[in-house]
């Protein structure tokens, strides 16, 4: 705030501090003229009604009283007397700074002892498991949902099922959240509506699932030239990049018919946020320790 | 000072009614006349960029469909938002927001940095139907956004008229923003927008915090 302005607030300070302190003058002493039955004499209703008149309580004006002198208080030893400062140096800033120092205070030691420990530790930790699920539910569970079951509406993967996509190793775990993911399944309908046919037919086949098995056969070789590049050669998916496991009946889009057409037709470019700028390293840590928790637990359930 | 005066105002309401404004206005006059003044000295946070015409498109639907009413674009300084949000919202980061999206009720979350938490795939999911990624959610479904079209020409209007406002477009942004726009839905402008928003100056307090904590067991350096 320049200094004018500076001024222009110190003058409105003063100028209601001084209405004020004159009203307080005046007004306990103020001669207000009053007929013989005590009445100022202003009538409504053609008289029913007649203004009393009565001198203020004199805790109400000790309480104003009180109030008064605390705002010269407030202006000296908190900003709001223009630009003076006030002499605690109060700001909203260094408010924030000192709440948020007193939580990290709190907060250390169990991240200390949580950072020390591996993921796997972590997962069979109880506080270190619930201080995961809040960081989940703020930052997962908008796409793989609160208990963690996935979405195969955006092909959001099941983290309960013990199956992993990128790898389920803490450091995968932790890259994963850290980095984000992307998926990069090209749309091969160039290839033409026949062999998109056969691919499917021939998918379904790996799976166990039934098929037609002329068209199957003609979908294999191009599977093979194709798609194994990322499926792997028998089609059990490749972990380095992200690559499904179509062999086993987990699908992040759905397995059937008309949802594996759609993924070879169309394409698949299902995306995780890299969550590195938002989240400590030691809340990353944490929630991958909760991950590795949610699928111990799914897998543990499962059996 | 005497009774009589007082008598005066009390008996003529227009009296009464002017100087009760001047008393009331104090405040106002005191905390809000200064710094709107010297709003014109505050920068941009975001590299001196005003919307692209798709994010400023999406702004506009944003406006239209009242999400302010259930979501805030403020971060507040303190320690429990700032945790949840990121860094604090600053004067800055809402230059060229016209008018400010601030909010003030917060039924949904905060979106001051919600730019880049979900994919654009979760974004357009949730607008035409919160339910089927939040079952838990009560915020209302958006489906026509991606059955209408952004008018290119109406843009281009807009952007002339927050040039007159002081936004530095330029004649070059102006003509292209037609072709910036052709064939995108509402639905495409509104998650290019919501994508956008804190991502120019990202939480700087998960950082620090990052910095200051212990080495994690299991990753190398």
């Amino acid at each position: 705030m320049s200094s004018g302005w500076s001024w222009w607030v110190i003058g409105l300070v003063v100028f209601n501090l001084g209405v004020t302190f004159c009203l307080f003058v005046w007004a306990p002493r103020a001669r207000v003229p009053t007929l013989p039955d005590g009445t100022t004499g202003h009538v409504w209703a053609d008289g029913t009604l007649r203004e009393g008149m009565h001198r203020l309580p004199r805790w109400w004006i000790v309480a104003s009283l009180a109030m008064y002198i605390m705002a010269f208080g407030y202006l000296v030893l908190y900003p709001g007397f223009g630009n003076h400062p006030g002499t605690l140096d109060w700001t909203s800033g260094k408010e924030l700074a000192a709440a948020t120092a007193a939580n990290a205070a709190k907060l250390d030691p169990v991240l200390h002892r949580t950072a020390a420990m591996d993921v796997e530790a972590l997962a069979g930790d109880a506080q270190a498991r619930r201080l995961g699920e809040r960081l989940f539910v703020d930052n997962c569970a908008g796409c793989h949902g609160r208990a963690g079951l996935g979405n195969p509406r955006l092909g959001v993967p099941n983290l309960t099922d013990g199956d992993w996509l990128h790898g389920g190793a803490a450091q995968d775990i932790t890259t994963s959240i850290r980095d984000g993911r992307s998926g990069v399944m090209p749309p091969w309908n160039s290839l033409g509506e026949q062999t998109v046919k056969g691919l499917v037919q021939y998918v379904l086949s790996l799976s166990g699932q039934t098929y037609e098995a002329d068209s199957a056969a003609a979908g294999e070789p191009i599977f093979k030239a194709i798609c194994t590049a990322c499926h792997g050669p028998e089609g059990k998916g490749i972990a380095q990049l992200g690559g499904p496991n179509l062999t086993d009946a987990i699908w992040l889009y759905g397995g059937t018919q008309e949802a594996v057409e759609t993924s070879i037709r169309d394409g698949r470019q299902g995306h995780m946020p890299a969550l590195g700028a938002r989240l400590s390293d030691g809340d990353i840590h944490l929630l991958a320790g909760y991950v590795h928790h949610l699928s111990a637990r799914g897998n543990s359930t499962a059996r | 000072m005497a009774y009589r005066h007082f008598e005066f105002i009390e008996k003529h309401a227009w009296t009464l009614g002017i100087l009760t404004a001047v008393m009331v206005s104090l405040g106002g006059l005191a905390e809000i006349l200064p710094t709107f003044v010297e709003a014109n000295r505050v920068k941009s946070t975001a590299g001196g960029k005003p919307y692209d015409p798709l994010r400023l498109a999406g702004r506009d639907i944003y406006v239209r469909e009242g999400c302010y009413l259930c979501h805030s674009q403020m971060i507040r300084a303190l320690r429990f938002e700032t945790q949840r949000y990121g860094a604090f919202s600053t004067a800055g980061e809402s230059v060229y927001d016209r008018p400010f999206q601030w909010g003030s009720k917060r039924t949904g979350p905060d979106l001051a940095r919600v730019g880049g938490k979900y994919s654009d795939a979760w974004q357009r999911v949730h607008l035409m139907d919160p339910r089927t990624v939040v079952p838990e959610s009560n915020m209302p479904a958006y489906p026509w956004l991606a059955t209408t079209r952004v008018d290119g020409t109406d843009i281009a209007a807009r952007m002339r008229t927050l040039r007159m406002l002081g936004d530095p477009y330029t004649d070059a942004d102006i003509a292209g923003a037609a072709g910036a726009v052709d064939g995108s839905t509402e639905l495409d402008a509104l998650v290019a927008y919501l994508q956008g928003l804190g991502v120019a100056r990202e939480s700087e307090p998960a950082r620090t915090a990052a910095a200051a904590s212990p080495t994690i067991a299991g990753t190398s350096p």
